[in-house]
């Protein structure tokens, strides 16, 4: 249309040529639109919603993605991997103690096992064969075989293996190097190789087992749940009472604000860290103390179904960290109830706490979203700092705080026991970390930088 | 001005008052006594221990007492952990100890993570920026045990050649012990403090009078630390502030960690030893810090942008 169109005005002038463009309209410019010049015309003007925006934006963040995917696989890891693995987080399994990640196959072993008995042929002989011996020397002597004899002779063997072990070419590293023997992934016993051996399918232990033959791999999904689990329970909670102590005060204004402003003040110069430590450690007695007290009531089971240490751990964290979550909503309901809706919502009758949560708090879901999505990392950051000070979750739940600590004694041989733990969790806080940043620059375009 | 500071610190101590009571009543509420050990002591005994301790009596009026003593400056005596010695002496002998790390570790801290938060936003979006902004995000994801074990199964013990530092902290050794629980105590300061310059420092950067600077030909260095920084301090002042405290009142767990003889660590082993007395007065000494902190800050942010009208709340 109007293709052939002459330029005969001044080239200079800006306003648009309308006796022009009029004419050269023909009948056939003022038809109906067909049905398909309609459909891609609606196509055209599809409506972005405020989610799918953000979505798109937080699609093309990378980093965000990954950690999102991060977090999707530490879920599953999490929830679903304990029913995946045969042994449970208190499965003791015997034979099976201080196993390392990685093992060696039996035919190695049996290799390494003669190779050691060649080079120290003389110190290894069997100490019940040492004691028969003796016993039969003491009896053809005609004097009596006394316990004691027989303990000298277990601990001048002990000594000796000892000794053997330490000289230089009977260290078995050593040896395992010379023969060229490797090291295969994932931890197994020696009965569970001879079960495997003889057909049998058995599970192995992914990351090595501690000093009670527990598998460590179970014990770090039960504690990353456990992680989880309070990080998104804390989050929730801080949602709840931040969002709406902060809505009550910015929508109520005046007076009130004043003074629940004047509390959160207060809270704010409370220190944080030491009032957590106390509260968390002077519940958990209390609350175990009340579900033991005996009689049955629906808050005794609730508390004992989730624990008392994780309920203290919720009250201590609920207590404190919905101060600034209600400092963010209070300012956006500030900004917000100034806005026309909602002095159109009030001149129809709604009542303070229907503009509230129909117009208010949707409003700033988007700094709500992040808030929460940020505190989660925070709460599990706390949570592993208690339970590593043996306040927070207690045994026999496994959290990967205490089991930190528990490796502590022998973190230079068993340095995995130590790694484990610590690696998913710090994944973990940075994973979310991560993700919070993400979100916060989709929901929030201002905000980016 | 001045009204402002009457009532700021008016409310400090209606914050500290709260703290203590609230402590007391925590720690009443607590099953167990202090004289909880293997061999149980005769009721007998319990009764007079109590009644020395004055235990005996209603919390109210226990904490009455408490309060009247604190007036006084009486924190009391530990009831367990050094028997009858003022918790004051134990306070004046553990803090100095803490202090030591962690105004070592606050200082590297600072002095490092300003000036690399400065050189991301600098360098916003390039290479350097990238890498600055992975070690920070994992710096403030990482809890303080996990970089304090990874640092002792690296640097002390772990492999023979990297043998550098000792595992326990004792001051007789001189630097080589002050390394790593500096380190460990303050990396999370440090990375925290460089995410937060350098997203202030953004901020600033895209103000007019910084144009104004380069148009006047400043040179890159006089723009970024003395135009744009001290406006980009706000927020890193607000969160030092109550780290300051923090800090130097002692990592809790990196004190664990290092079995560094200081405040933190023993208000942990207070606690789980119930000795009241201590568990108080630590908690109220550290409170007062915080809390005194936060009044610094407000005066520091008056120092570091004069337009700053805190009687006007500062909204």
């Amino acid at each position: 249309m109007g293709e052939d169109k002459k330029m005969k005005r001044c080239p200079v002038t800006l306003q648009p040529d309308i006796e022009n463009l009029l004419q050269d309209l023909s009948a056939d410019d003022f038809s109906s639109a067909s049905a398909e010049e309609r459909a891609d015309f609606i196509q055209e003007r599809k409506s972005v919603s405020y989610w799918k925006d953000a979505w798109r934006r937080l699609r093309k963040n990378v980093v965000a993605m990954v950690a999102l995917g991060v977090i999707i696989f530490l879920f599953l890891f999490a929830f679903v991997g304990p029913m995946l693995i045969p042994y449970g987080y208190e499965q003791f399994n015997k034979g099976a103690e201080n196993l390392y990640p990685y093992h060696y196959t039996l035919e190695d072993q049996q290799r390494l096992d003669a190779e050691v008995a060649a080079r120290t042929q003389s110190e290894t002989l069997d100490v019940d064969q040492l004691i028969a011996q003796a016993k039969a020397e003491a009896e053809a002597k005609g004097e009596k075989f006394t316990k004691k004899d027989e303990a000298v002779i277990k601990a001048q063997a002990k000594v000796a293996a000892q000794t053997a072990s330490d000289t230089p070419e009977a260290d078995p590293n050593v040896i395992r190097q010379e023969l060229g023997i490797k090291k295969h992934l994932f931890g197994y016993s020696v009965d569970e190789l001879r079960r495997k051996a003889a057909g049998e399918s058995v599970f192995p232990h992914v990351f090595g087992t501690d000093m009670y033959g527990r598998d460590i791999m179970v014990r770090v999904m039960y504690g990353a749940r456990v992680s989880m689990a309070v990080g998104i329970c804390a989050a929730l909670l801080v949602l709840v009472i931040g969002a709406t102590y902060g809505a009550i005060s910015g929508y109520c204004g005046g007076r009130v604000d004043a003074v629940m402003q004047r509390f959160v003040e207060l809270i704010y110069s409370v220190p944080e860290m030491l009032v957590v430590l106390l509260i968390a450690t002077a519940l958990k007695p209390i609350l175990t103390e009340y579900v033991n007290s005996g009689g049955n009531s629906p808050m005794k089971a609730f508390v004992n179904i989730l624990g008392p240490n994780l309920i203290s751990m919720f009250i201590a964290f609920g207590v404190l960290y919905w101060v600034t979550m209600s400092r963010i909503i209070r300012g956006q309901v500030l900004q917000l109830k100034q806005q026309e809706y909602v002095t159109a919502a009030r001149a129809l009758g709604a009542s303070g706490g229907r503009i509230i949560r129909q117009h208010l708090l949707p409003n700033c879901i988007g700094q709500i979203v992040v808030t929460t999505c940020l505190q989660i990392p925070s709460a599990i950051f706390l949570e592993s700092f208690l339970s590593y000070l043996g306040v927070g979750v207690s045994a026999p739940l496994p959290s990967l705080g205490s089991m930190a600590t528990d490796a502590l004694s022998g973190m230079y041989t068993y340095t995995y026991r130590l790694i484990v733990p610590s690696v998913i969790l710090s994944v973990m806080i940075l994973a979310f970390n991560l993700f919070g940043d993400g979100l916060r620059d989709a929901l929030d375009p201002k905000l980016k930088k | 001005m001045s009204k402002y500071f009457a009532k700021r610190i008016g409310m400090a101590l209606v914050t500290i008052f709260l703290v203590t009571c609230l402590t007391f009543l925590l720690m009443n509420a607590v099953p167990g006594s202090p004289w909880l050990s293997e061999k149980s002591p005769s009721e007998a005994t319990l009764a007079a221990l109590n009644a020395k301790y004055g235990l005996d009596k209603p919390v109210h009026i226990q904490l009455m007492k408490y309060l009247g003593n604190l007036l006084k400056g009486d924190f009391g005596v530990s009831l367990k952990m050094q028997k009858n010695r003022a918790v004051t002496s134990i306070i004046a002998e553990m803090f100095p100890v803490s202090a030591r790390i962690g105004a070592l570790a606050l200082t590297w801290a600072v002095l490092v993570g300003v000036p690399l938060g400065c050189l991301a936003a600098f360098k916003r979006g390039k290479f350097t920026d990238s890498v600055l902004r992975v070690i920070c995000t994992l710096g403030i994801s990482m809890p303080s045990f996990v970089v304090a074990s990874v640092l002792l199964v690296a640097f002390a013990g772990g492999l023979a050649v990297l043998k550098i530092f000792p595992t326990i902290f004792d001051p007789a050794l001189g630097w080589r012990s002050y390394v790593l629980p500096c380190f460990s105590l303050g990396f999370y300061p440090m990375c925290y403090t460089a995410r937060q310059t350098r997203s202030a420092m953004l901020d600033s950067l895209n103000q007019e009078y910084i144009k104004t600077a380069r148009a006047k030909g400043l040179k890159n260095v006089k723009i970024i630390f003395k135009h744009a920084l001290r406006n980009a301090l706000i927020p890193v002042i607000t969160y030092l502030g109550p780290q300051v405290a923090f800090t130097l009142c002692g990592g809790f767990v990196v004190e664990s960690v290092f079995s560094i003889p200081g405040l933190g660590r023993y208000f942990v082993q207070s606690i789980q030893n119930r000795d009241y007395p201590v568990i108080m007065g630590t908690t109220i000494f550290l409170a007062t810090f915080i809390i005194l902190m936060n009044v610094v800050v407000d005066l520091l942010y008056k120092v570091a942008d004069p337009r700053i009208n805190l009687t006007k709340g500062g909204e």
